[in-house]
């Protein structure tokens, strides 16, 4: 067996608190088998930078958390494996959402906006009478609506999208797919016109200029391509 | 010093806290939650597999009810488990899995018809009734007679936690995200409410509050080789201990799941196994028909893990320079339903192995999983020994699991104990007990304390690393009070995590910021797990017996007659190196299902001197009802009903029951 | 979208006592929101498309060049009204321009409201598309800039158009594009319009996800092969069809300003080389 590589992580670091400007800042570790960006940023905390600041919850990338711009793309780190990348990588906060420090956003701040702005929940028009059947729904439908629900709010898509980057005010891949998957759903009442007063403008499915990068960065390989040209064809007509 | 006020204070932003929070903001209370991280990303999103509540829609379901799904929960609790607790709960999980419904799960449906389904290792064809057609569907899972398991594909915790927290932010619920409770504000004999840390900005802050709830799931991160997302760490269960008046309930039941990915300790699902997946060994041989005739690959956790290291030892494992590991088998369900129903598992052996699992073995072995143990609360989720504080989900010994909880139970869990400590709490902050009596010097003393702690953690000239000491004890914790435990091993764990303990109040960090300090965190979040650790270890070599997940090699019998009790850990003197453990019996008289068999695993308990006694009353009470509905006999047998909250009293429609 | 006070409050069945609940209530907005945002987006695809289309129909007009002159004096009195009319009436072009440079304009409008409105904005953008080494975010960049250009480019272009509707035919075009010096534009202007026009037309299948099939990102790499197939082929039409104007002024500058006359032009073309067309425009080397 070959000796192992030394990776070299250029880490983006930064301390807003202590206005403590980004600067570039470079670490050296062995690499090993099966080694995920998760376990190298750990090493490099235990071992060099005990300050060094990034978000890891699930490890697993199920959560969502450990999002961040690895060599410019945003991806997740947990699942990142050292052996796909080259001897050196970089690594920086991604872009967006306020900076905590270092590699750690506050994405939880940002989607929270989200949900309330679009109102990510069941609007129905009473309560559920628990001791009752449930209704049906087809199974096919189901599936298509947690197709939709398996999006992890990392903020992938919002890093790479250029319009959010320019217009922050734009609602973005993520928030356009909660409304797709909303819209979906039979248990939500709101009509198209209702949908439609929540994104039928320019920071909505309008401002998107399908650069696409939302879906091709996406972690959990969500539609959102399609799904973002189909809410764009049906808030057209209802707003025509 | 800045204080909040609130009506209720909701520490932990996963599915149980969330419900619970839900559920006080609807009577009318003001609620806040505290959560370290954004609460969708909590580990309930980790829930794969699914949650039991007995709709009993399915073909394979069909017939199912409250009854089995208790006899089940009891049997799988290997008798540890508070029977009253089991009914309310097997009573309300079907009004949680609607509830949900309601709010937005995309739960797998039925489809009616015949399909084909993989049983046993062999292709079935199994029917579906049309009245069923559209109503949510169920999986198999682990030491359940019933297909019972309610799932969306294998990412349910993840679309539950998704709609339960969103249905927060429909209420108007505010999240306190990156804040930490590090101590909890009473008088003894009262809780006030929490001295909370911002992990940003490092600054403490007093959360005053008439209701007080722990949902901070588990502390599987004492664990080296663990399924727990980073954050579990049990600082909820930790900072109860603290208090010296809260009691921790069976902390030294720890679940080990049979499949987690080797060597990185991450989960995949039961329902592998529940949708007919196998365990193989290094030769390829199905090994768990030989152990387990019953039940084989869908036997209990605590015996499928048991088994399965068992077999490692006898050397049928396969060897890696890692260690070694069995082999899970799910080529065999095709790929059609891995893509449609175990894509997690699917995405997770991309990532992590480089596998493609309709073609691959994945590389299996058991790992820290669940911590059956938390805060001893009674029915109504009211923590014991200190009121105002309540505790629901992982957090809790409410004690729902006993020594070892099915699968698909904790995901239920959560929302059902959400749902029924929410009204539990609004209830205590409507009465007079629920009433505000705080001084704020009594606040301040509590903020400044901590603060002197941080400040001599921050300032001091300790010379113990962090680090270094919460890996001695994750090492300690999985080589020695693992699986298989004895005496010998047991004592020497706590022998050294006492020392370990001793030595973290001589810690020295070299990050000096008050701030975000990742170094800080571990620094006091270790002297805390060092508590719990002990209350494991401690409870552990206490415990003479094999219960569940816990098994003595030097006692492998269950002793219903000495060990039918739940031990209570309390930590009452900040200095003492051990936990003072107490007993509550079990009552043998009042059981509803008297101790026996599993079903599966050994039979060979000792028996309680009362059980014989019991088993014939209950039979004459049988005799007595004759034709009687369940309902009747069951409030004659064991009365529960009075603990159900009003709002979720009401008989649970099926199909069956409804025609 | 603040839930109003008007709206009766919905009772829960459960427990029979009022939910103040916000999530039950509907949001009551639909006055509020405006139509324009939809209406403007679709002008700006469908004016995109109509312009598009136009350029298509366009360069294969143009290049009737590469069959004769005379092919392309046909055309070009078509579009008077020759079919129709007594005698063509230059106008008529005139209006067709009108209507173009009317899209052209609203077409502009409506894509400026996507370009960076700042510095600060544009700098972000060229951070951004660096960082990420994205295709179809360089895409956008390229369409900007050559949006941009055509501002410009095309400006120019269509206002001569308008106003000397009457100056389009073989030996017209090509004196103003050799005598008059605007092949330079000319050539700009066709590697601006044809890349803008490529990348527009797949952005906008990508858009309104047209033609996506059931495999989206297949249907992609279809659209991305299609684009460029597109931009190949007319870059090499316009270029080559370019390049017989250019020809043709430069075998004409002696004479330019001489309008186009079909028989005698057919006399003199016939002096000037056997061949016509295509082979008439490869045979000659500019100084010949």
């Amino acid at each position: 067996m070959s000796d192992p590589r030394i990776l070299t992580l250029r880490v983006l670091r930064s301390s807003p608190s202590e206005g403590l400007a980004p600067h570039w800042e470079d670490f050296r570790v062995e690499e090993a088998e099966g080694m995920t960006l998760f376990i190298a940023l750990n090493e490099v905390r235990e071992t060099l930078a005990p300050s060094l600041q990034f978000d890891f919850v699930c490890r697993a990338g199920i959560c969502g958390s450990c999002g961040m711009l690895i060599n410019g793309r945003p991806g997740l780190a947990c699942r990142a494996l050292t052996r796909d990348l080259g001897p050196v990588i970089t690594l920086a906060p991604l872009p967006v959402f306020e900076l905590i420090g270092d590699l750690s956003v506050n994405t939880g701040k940002w989607m929270r906006g989200t949900a309330e702005r679009l109102q990510t929940w069941i609007h129905a028009q009473a309560e559920p009478d628990l001791t009752a059947l449930e209704a049906p729904m087809e199974p096919a439908l189901a599936e298509a609506i947690y197709e939709l629900d398996r999006c992890i709010e990392c903020g992938c898509c919002v890093a790479g999208c250029g319009t959010l980057r320019m217009r922050e005010d734009f609602v973005g891949a993520v928030g356009l797919n909660k409304i797709a998957r909303f819209r979906l759903d039979p248990r939500d009442t709101r009509t198209d016109e209702d949908l439609y007063a929540l994104i039928g403008d320019d920071t909505g499915v309008f401002g998107c200029m399908s650069l696409l990068a939302c879906h091709d960065v996406c972690p959990k390989g969500l539609p959102l391509q399609t799904q973002i040209a189909f809410l764009r064809r049906k808030m057209a007509r209802t707003g025509l | 010093m800045r204080i909040v006020y609130t009506d209720v204070l909701v520490v932990g932003g996963g599915l149980a806290g969330l419900r619970a929070a839900v559920g006080a903001r609807r009577r009318g209370h003001d609620v806040i939650i505290l959560s370290l991280v954004p609460p969708k990303r909590s580990h309930s999103a980790a829930a794969q597999g699914g949650m039991q509540a007995s709709l009993g829609n399915t073909a394979k379901g069909e017939g199912d009810n409250e009854d089995i799904h208790f006899e089940d929960t009891v049997r799988g609790s290997d008798w540890g488990c508070d029977q009253q607790v089991a009914r309310l709960f097997t009573h309300t999980a079907p009004k949680a899995v609607r509830e949900l419904a309601a709010w937005g799960v995309p739960w797998n449906r039925v489809e009616a018809g015949t399909r084909e389904v993989v049983m046993d290792g062999r292709r079935v064809s199994l029917s579906e009734r049309p009245e069923a057609h559209g109503l949510i569907a169920a999986r198999d899972f682990g030491g359940t007679k019933k297909w019972r398991t309610c799932y969306v594909s294998d990412g349910t915790g993840h679309a539950m936690l998704y709609a339960v927290s969103d249905r927060t932010v429909a209420e108007g619920i505010p999240v306190h995200e990156r804040m930490e409770a590090i101590a909890l504000i009473h008088d003894g004999t009262r809780c006030h409410g929490a001295v909370v840390r911002n992990l940003v900005s490092g600054e403490l802050s007093a959360y005053v509050a008439r209701a007080t709830c722990i949902a901070t799931g588990g502390f599987g991160r004492i664990y080296r080789v663990s399924s727990n997302a980073v954050i579990n760490e049990g600082m909820g269960a930790a900072i109860a201990l603290e208090t010296g008046a809260a009691m921790l309930g069976n902390m030294e039941a720890v679940q080990f799941h049979p499949t987690t990915i080797f060597p990185a300790g991450i989960l995949v699902t039961e329902g592998c196994r529940g949708d007919g997946g196998l365990l193989r060994d290094a030769a390829g041989h199905r090994f768990m028909p030989d152990y387990e005739p019953e039940k084989k690959e869908l036997a209990s956790r605590d015996v499928v893990s048991r088994r399965m290291e068992e077999h490692i030892r006898a050397g049928k494992g396969v060897k890696t320079r890692f260690g070694d590991h069995l082999w899970l088998d799910i080529t065999l369900l095709g790929a059609a339903h891995i893509d449609g129903r175990l894509r997690e598992v699917k995405e997770i052996c991309q990532h992590f192995l480089g596998i493609d699992p309709s073609r691959d073995l994945i590389p299996v072995r058991p790992a820290q999983h669940y911590s059956m143990g938390g805060i001893r609360t009674d029915a109504q989720g009211h923590a014991r020994g200190l009121r105002g504080l309540f505790a629901c989900g992982e957090a809790a010994c409410w004690d729902l699991h006993g020594f070892n909880r099915l699968g698909g139970n904790s995901v239920a869990e959560t929302v059902v104990a959400g749902m029924i400590v929410g009204e539990s709490m609004a209830d205590f902050v409507e009465s007079a007990s629920g009433d505000l009596q705080v001084s704020t010097g009594l606040v301040r003393d509590f903020v400044e304390a901590e603060q002197a702690r941080l400040d001599a953690l921050l300032q001091g000239k300790g010379s113990e690393n962090a680090g270094e000491l919460m890996r001695r004890m994750q090492d300690i914790m999985t080589d020695k009070v693992g699986i298989f435990r004895n005496g010998e091993l047991l004592s020497a764990a706590v022998e050294e995590l006492q020392a370990l303990l001793v030595r973290s109040r001589q810690i020295g960090i070299t990050t000096r910021r008050p701030g975000a300090n990742p170094e800080l965190v571990t620094a006091y979040r270790v002297q805390k797990m060092l508590k719990l650790a002990l209350c494991v270890a401690w409870g552990a070599l206490q415990r003479t017996e094999s219960r569940g997940a816990h098994y003595r090699e030097d006692f492998p019998r269950r002793d219903d007659a000495q060990w039918l009790k739940r031990t209570l850990a309390t930590w009452g003197d900040a200095f003492q190196t051990l936990p003072t453990l107490t007993y509550e019996p079990l009552d043998v008289a009042s059981m509803e299902l008297p101790p026996g068999w599993r079903g599966y695993g050994a039979r060979d308990a000792i028996e309680h001197p009362l059980t014989a006694g019991r088993v014939s009353e209950i039979a004459a009470i049988r005799q007595a009802f004759g034709h009687a509905d369940r309902f009747t006999v069951q409030q004659a047998l064991m009365a529960y009903e009075h603990l159900v909250p009003e709002r979720f009293r009401g008989r649970n429609a099926r199909l069956e029951e409804a025609s | 979208m603040a839930s109003s006070l008007e709206q009766s409050p919905v009772v829960s069945p459960v427990a029979g006592e009022p939910v103040r609940n916000a999530a039950l209530s509907r949001p009551r907005s639909r006055l509020a929101a405006s139509r324009w945002p939809a209406r403007l987006d679709l002008l700006q695809s469908l004016s995109g498309l109509l312009l598009a289309l136009f350029l298509i129909a366009h360069m294969f007009f143009v290049s009737s060049i590469l069959i004769s002159p005379q092919a392309f004096h046909t055309v070009a009195r078509f579009f008077e009204g020759a079919a129709f009319l007594a005698e063509p009436r230059p106008w008529i072009v005139s209006c067709v321009v009108g209507v173009v440079m009317a899209l052209f304009i609203l077409h502009a409008w409506l894509a400026l409201r996507k370009f960076p409105a700042s510095f600060r904005q544009y700098r972000i953008f060229v951070e951004h598309r660096e960082q990420l080494r994205h295709s179809d975010t360089g895409l956008w960049w390229i369409q900007l800039w050559t949006g941009f250009a055509l501002f410009f480019l095309a400006s120019v272009h269509l206002f001569g158009m308008l106003t000397q509707p009457a100056l389009i035919g073989p030996y017209e075009s090509a004196d103003r594009i050799w005598t008059g010096n605007m092949w330079p534009i000319y050539l700009l202007l066709l590697f601006a319009v044809e890349i803008h026009g490529s990348i527009g037309l797949y952005r906008l299948a990508l858009k309104w996800g047209w033609l996506q099939g059931a495999d989206p990102l297949a249907a992609r790499r279809r659209l991305r092969i299609a684009r460029t197939c597109f931009s190949l082929f007319f870059l090499g039409l316009g270029l080559v069809t370019l390049l017989a104007y250019v020809q043709l002024g430069i075998a004409h500058a002696d004479r330019a300003g001489e309008r186009y006359v079909p028989h005698k032009a057919g006399a003199k073309l016939a002096r000037q080389s056997p061949a016509g067309g295509l082979e008439f425009a490869l045979s000659r080397r500019p100084g010949e």
